[in-house]
């Protein structure tokens, strides 16, 4: 059952965030850093809008979906731009929400960081626009509109970097802007054509307009598509904005570039790839997941090598959401229901985890003016929930039970083992390589056990140094936004269904469809 | 024969048990704002909630033709798995979970009490008794879960507390060293870097038992114990093969938490957390998981064996490994300098024990004697090593260093300490008749020879004289002999060694009464062959109404009867004959060298020598910590340095900048083009329209 969205929610959600974005760059000059509280409002707003939906497709197990339409512009020659449709089901809503939820928190979070910036008025007005930017990403459902939004996330993004950003700010903003930009006009290239082609871009009807299409058209299509996602989620090797980016970005905003935005890569490549051509990913399966597979585990294994040689803490995070970009991608490559709902559930997990964990990092920040792990230790005492939340974080990220994170990899890690083993015949064929992978990228889960102790050992344990020996909690502003997030991640871990049911739901519909 | 879950009042304190001390947890830091003696004592108070609700299980052991009671409730359902659709949470109560369940509760109930003596004084104690209760509840979780995905929030639940609380001193302070650090210079490690490398260490283990895990799930769909005993019966025969390695990488978990070869390097350096810490988790409970999970899945994989005989070589893995980690470990408890390592050493070279006598009942139709003797020693060395540890740290707090040759000559001091030592310590040894250790490593021994395997026989007993070697060697230097030369200097500063306080010496002198009577108990001559003979018989008819084996006994004892066994009765007569002569010839010679000193073993050792490389070799734990530094530490970091520099800095990144560069450097020159001359642009006018022109001559022509 699909419910039509008469009283507004998911317009509200996208459009109430964008809108007063206005209000904040008026009254952000008089109210300085206390416009983060007005955001805060506003984006509550939104995130108590799609937790209501969230709520009832968990509840009402046979709503399938809320979608709105609003007729958009005529017809441009032959083709027309559809309308702008929004849709929030399994899929989307649980990222949606996430996004929401953390975009409210961090914006309360950033009160205490930004309190000495200057010009927050436009701080609080881009942060609403790229709220709203990551929002409309995920709910719309064409493709010309999901471009525009695609964009809406980046341009607000790569502002706030190179103003507010640290280091060479300027010039990573501008390395930033180029490679996401890059992999958006691959992106475009791949939407336009299949404008051209299917004659709609509404993600759901691209299926039957490809109907008939050459299988070497459609490949091409979705390649260019994935590339451009793949950018955005940086996967191996088209990942090197993403250190520079996420580390010299204010630190709030790391904590949603990388926990919120990065995975919309993976969102959309389930969205598109999946909805709009099941012929490819039917024809070429076994070949389809392997070579995303031997990526995501590449991605994955790389990604924590790189953090474990880290010294900036932001860097060492950064690489980890490479990596956990790769567990993200795995799932997806499996072709499975269970791969896929797992590649939701990690995109909650990292969300919930990593933004516990960048926000830790702007708490060591803001107290000792340092990234660099060498000049801290000792900490534990001190800054009981900082440690506390940061071995949450860790444990999440690592797949420890109890958290979110362990169901995402243990999903993850059977769907592709059972499709795997579904195919397998005889050695040396795709699917008992695929076994051999997919073990492999188990085995690569040690290096996230490595990197996260290792940082929780040498920020938290042993002697103080010069600059700890006094320190402190951090503000209690700080401090509560990190331990929702984290008891967030706990709460799901203990009965992830609230994420997974619904999502399951929707996934195991759109893979009966390609059969 | 078909298994259902079943409701009824009596599985309540099955659940209660595990429920109690995570309430207790949670509780902890809430209670720490009120009153610190209230937080302790309400920690202590819920880990004996704990033992009583397990005690309350008990009685259900005399009617095993009622077992087992299996309850769950509905966890995670997603629609449209075609595998993992369905995760249910229960509790599964049969002999297994009861007699390790006590052993778990019981013993943790003793070791808080123990706690409260111990960790007077210590800052962070909230943190302790929030890890030990949570500890306590997933341990009882582990131990009372149905599926292994429950199984999985135990196990990992308890990797965390083990890992905060090695690392419970985590300050690493070089002024403790004789305190809270372990081993000696080049292995000497401080206390959060001893936590993290056991994290590591069993987490390396544990990504082996996950891809097991995924491995059955996606071929037999379900993860509960009761339904794989039946599904694996069903399975295609083709595909029977993939059980084999799934089953040897399930083990890989035991290996990392029992701490077995290639994997055991954890659990020595685990010794620098507190001692209480050491005694719960590291000896009693905790390292014992591996043992209870294989003898969880032993009833599965031994149905399998019936079906796909090579199902057999996951038994064999069990024991080999198990043998030649009880063997190794063994020797490296001979020359270490350190109490708790000693210890730690002979818990490794104990559950190697247990892992042989698991592994060689897979291998014979009597399966239920090793398994009987499995489980048997586990509960007895649970006892006795828990008691070890907590009199060690009584030792301990009285001399303090965890340094053998600071200690000596306190026997009059510490008679209570002493006494218990001595009991549990003889239990180790397994001096006959009044010890239950006797008893369960003889009931070992035993069964390798009824599998006919004389080479893990004889490795076993050689093992078994280390064993009362190294008991004796410790027992005199921390007793016996002369005082030390750092008692003496604490005498001087006015720290004179006494006896334990009674809320600590309490504890294990329960403990060491309990060695005894089970010792007593279990004397074979005893109505149903004594305790073991008695657990061997619920064992029996336990296990083999749950297999489906009652009926076809007799047949298949004829087709299955294994090849070079001996008849029991020899079989018992060898074990004793040995297990006697072995204890002599090790006690003997520790008791020359340590008690009497002649010859003395630091002159006898010399400073060069054959015996001094065995004994380096020996203190170095074989070169094998050494290597796991060598050949996977150092180099994985190493790598990820170079690999910074080289492909990310050096190769990846710098490719983007050439790139940037090239674009530029390439506008630059062009842009030299733009003069802005009018008679520049109106040449470049005029040849773009030539260009233009020949353009459209050719399409049209």
């Amino acid at each position: 059952m699909i419910i039509e969205d008469n009283s507004f929610i998911l317009f509200q959600s996208i459009i109430v965030p964008a809108a007063f974005s206005v209000l904040a760059l008026v009254l952000g000059n008089r109210l300085k850093e206390k416009t983060g509280w007005l955001s805060s409002v506003i984006l509550l707003y939104s995130t108590i809008l799609i937790g209501y939906i969230q709520l009832r497709l968990f509840l009402e197990p046979s709503l399938e979906a809320i979608e709105a339409s609003y007729s958009w512009l005529p017809k441009i020659g032959s083709l027309s731009l559809g309308s702008f449709t929004l849709r929030a089901d399994g899929l989307s809503t649980p990222i949606a929400l996430i996004i929401s939820i953390l975009c409210t928190l961090i914006s309360i979070y950033s009160v205490k960081y930004m309190e000495h910036e200057h010009a927050l008025g436009q701080y609080f007005a881009l942060y609403l626009l790229y709220a709203s930017g990551m929002i409309g990403t995920v709910l719309v459902t064409n493709l010309a509109a999901f471009f525009l939004f695609f964009e809406l996330m980046l341009i607000p993004s790569w502002a706030l970097i190179g103003v507010w950003g640290t280091g060479l700010r300027e010039k990573i903003a501008f390395k930033y802007f180029m490679f996401t930009e890059a992999g958006a006009l691959s992106l475009l290239a791949g939407i336009v054509a299949t404008g051209f082609i299917a004659n709609t871009f509404e993600i759901f009807e691209v299926s039957q307009g490809m109907v008939g299409i050459e299988l070497g058209v459609q490949i091409a299509i979705v390649v260019a598509m994935l590339l451009g996602l793949f950018v955005k989620m940086a996967i191996f090797p088209l990942h090197t904005w993403l250190p520079d980016a996420h580390a010299e970005a204010p630190t709030p905003i790391s904590a949603l570039l990388s926990p919120a935005m990065i995975g919309i890569g993976g969102y959309a490549a389930i969205r598109i790839v999946y909805t709009g051509f099941p012929a490819v990913v039917k024809a070429s399966t076994p070949q389809f997941m392997l070579i995303l597979s031997v990526l995501a585990l590449v991605t994955m294994t790389y990604g924590g090598y790189m953090a474990l040689a880290q010294d900036d803490i932001k860097r060492l995070l950064a690489f980890s959401s490479i990596s956990q970009m790769g567990y993200m991608l795995f799932g997806i490559a499996s072709v499975s229901t269970i791969g896929l709902v797992g590649a939701v559930l990690l995109y909650v997990s990292h969300g919930l985890g990593k933004a516990v964990l960048f926000m830790v990092s702007g708490v060591l920040i803001h107290e000792f003016k340092t990234r660099s792990i060498k000049e801290l230790g000792g900490l534990a005492a001190k800054m009981p929930y900082t440690a506390i939340a940061t071995l949450i974080g860790f444990l999440g990220l690592m797949g420890f039970p109890y958290i979110i994170g362990f169901w995402a990899e243990l999903y993850i890690f059977t769907g592709s083992m059972y499709t795997a083993l579904q195919g397998f015949s005889h050695l040396l064929e795709p699917n008992s390589i695929r076994v051999l992978i997919t073990s492999l990228a188990i085995v690569a889960s040690v290096l996230t056990a490595s990197y996260g102790l290792w940082t929780v050992r040498r920020v938290f344990y042993g002697q103080p140094t010069e600059k700890t020996m006094h320190a402190n909690e951090g503000p209690m502003i700080m401090i509560v936004p990190i331990m929702i997030l984290a008891a967030l991640a706990l709460i799901l871990g203990i009965y992830p269904g609230l994420m997974a049911s619904s999502a399951s739901t929707y996934i195991s519909e759109l893979l009966g469809s390609i059969g | 024969m078909a298994i259902v879950p079943t409701v009824g009042i009596e599985t309540i304190p099955a659940w209660l048990s595990w429920l109690f001390p995570m309430i207790g947890a949670f509780l902890t830091p809430l209670l720490a704002k009120i009153n610190p003696r209230l937080r302790d004592y309400g920690a202590v108070l819920f880990s004996f909630l704990a033992a009583s609700m397990t005690i309350m299980l008990i009685p259900l052991l005399f009617s095993v033709e009622e077992l087992p009671k299996w309850e769950v409730l509905p966890w995670i359902e997603l629609e449209g798995f075609p595998v993992l659709s369905k995760i249910e949470f229960g509790v599964l109560v049969d002999p297994l979970s009861i007699i390790m369940a006590n052993v778990v509760a019981v013993i943790s109930f003793l070791i808080m009490v123990y706690s409260l003596g111990y960790m007077k004084g210590e800052s962070g104690l909230t943190r302790y008794w929030f890890f030990m209760n949570f500890f306590i509840g997933n341990m009882l979780l582990l131990v009372m879960s149905e599926n292994l995905v429950q199984t999985l929030f135990g196990w990992e639940g308890v990797g965390l507390c083990s890992y905060a609380l090695i690392g419970f001193w985590y300050r690493d302070a070089k002024e403790d060293y004789l305190k809270t650090w372990v081993g000696e210079p080049p292995e000497a490690y401080p206390p959060s870097h001893c936590g993290m490398k056991a994290f590591i260490t069993t987490r390396i283990g544990d990504i082996s038992l996950l891809i097991g895990i995924v491995i059955i799930v996606a071929f037999t769909g379900t993860l509960s114990y009761m339904e794989l005993i039946e599904k694996v019966e069903h399975l295609p025969h083709e595909f029977m093969w993939i059980l084999v390695p799934a089953a040897i990488l399930l083990f890989g978990g035991p290996i990392g938490k029992s701490a077995q070869l290639p994997l055991m390097e954890w659990l020595p350096d685990a010794m620098a957390g507190p001692a209480t810490v050491s005694a719960l988790i590291h000896a009693a409970t905790m390292v014992k998981a591996g043992v209870y999970l294989v003898g969880r899945l032993f009833p599965i994989m031994y149905v399998a064996s019936k079906f796909y005989p090579e199902m057999g070589s996951f038994f064999y893995v069990v024991a080999w490994i198990g043998v030649i980690t009880a063997f190794v470990a063994g020797t490296q408890a001979i020359t270490s300098n350190e109490i708790k390592k000693v210890l730690a050493y002979s818990t490794v070279s104990q559950l190697g024990y247990m892992m042989l006598a698991l592994g060689v009942a897979g291998t014979t139709f009597e399966f239920f004697i090793g398994y009987t003797a499995g489980v048997f020693h586990l509960m007895s060395h649970a006892i006795f090593k828990a008691a070890l540890f907590l009199t060690a740290g009584a030792v301990i707090h009285a001399v303090e260093s965890r340094f053998l040759h600071h200690m000596g000559g306190i026997r009059k001091e510490m008679p209570i300490t002493f006494w218990s030592m001595t009991l549990t310590a003889f239990s180790l040894m397994g001096v006959p008749i009044l010890f239950s250790g006797f008893w369960s490593k003889d009931l070992i021994l035993e069964s390798t020879l009824l599998a006919g395997q004389p080479i893990m026989f004889a490795l076993a007993a050689i093992t078994a004289a280390i064993t009362a070697f190294y008991s004796v060697r410790m027992l005199s230097l921390t007793f016996l002999g002369k005082k030390s030369k750092h008692i003496h200097e604490l005498e001087h500063e006015g720290h004179h060694v006494h006896e334990a306080p009674k809320v600590m010496w309490i504890p294990y002198s329960i403990l060491a009464v309990a060695t005894v009577l089970f010792g007593i108990g279990a004397i074979t001559l005893l109505p149903l062959g004594g305790f073991g003979g008695w657990l061997e018989h619920t064992f029996e008819s336990y296990l083999s109404r749950l297999l489906g084996m009652e009926h076809s006994s007799t047949l298949l004892a004829a087709e299955l009867a294994t090849e070079g066994a001996l008849p029991q009765e020899l079989a018992v007569i060898i074990t004793i004959g040995t297990s006697l002569t072995v204890l002599a010839i090790g006690a003997f010679i520790a008791y020359k060298l340590y008690i009497r000193r002649s010859p003395d073993p630091a002159k006898l050792v010399g400073s060069k020598g054959v015996l001094k490389s065995l004994w380096n070799f020996l203190f170095r734990r074989w070169y094998v910590n050494a290597f796991f530094y060598k050949v996977f530490v150092y180099p994985t970091i190493s790598f990820s340095n170079w690999a910074l520099k080289h492909i990310e800095i050096g190769g990846i990144d710098k490719f983007n900048y050439v790139l940037a560069n090239a674009v530029r450097g390439f506008s630059n020159r062009f842009r030299r083009t733009h003069t802005g001359l009018l008679n520049y642009n109106v040449i470049g006018m005029i040849a773009g329209i030539i260009l233009l022109l020949i353009l459209v001559y050719m399409v049209l022509v």
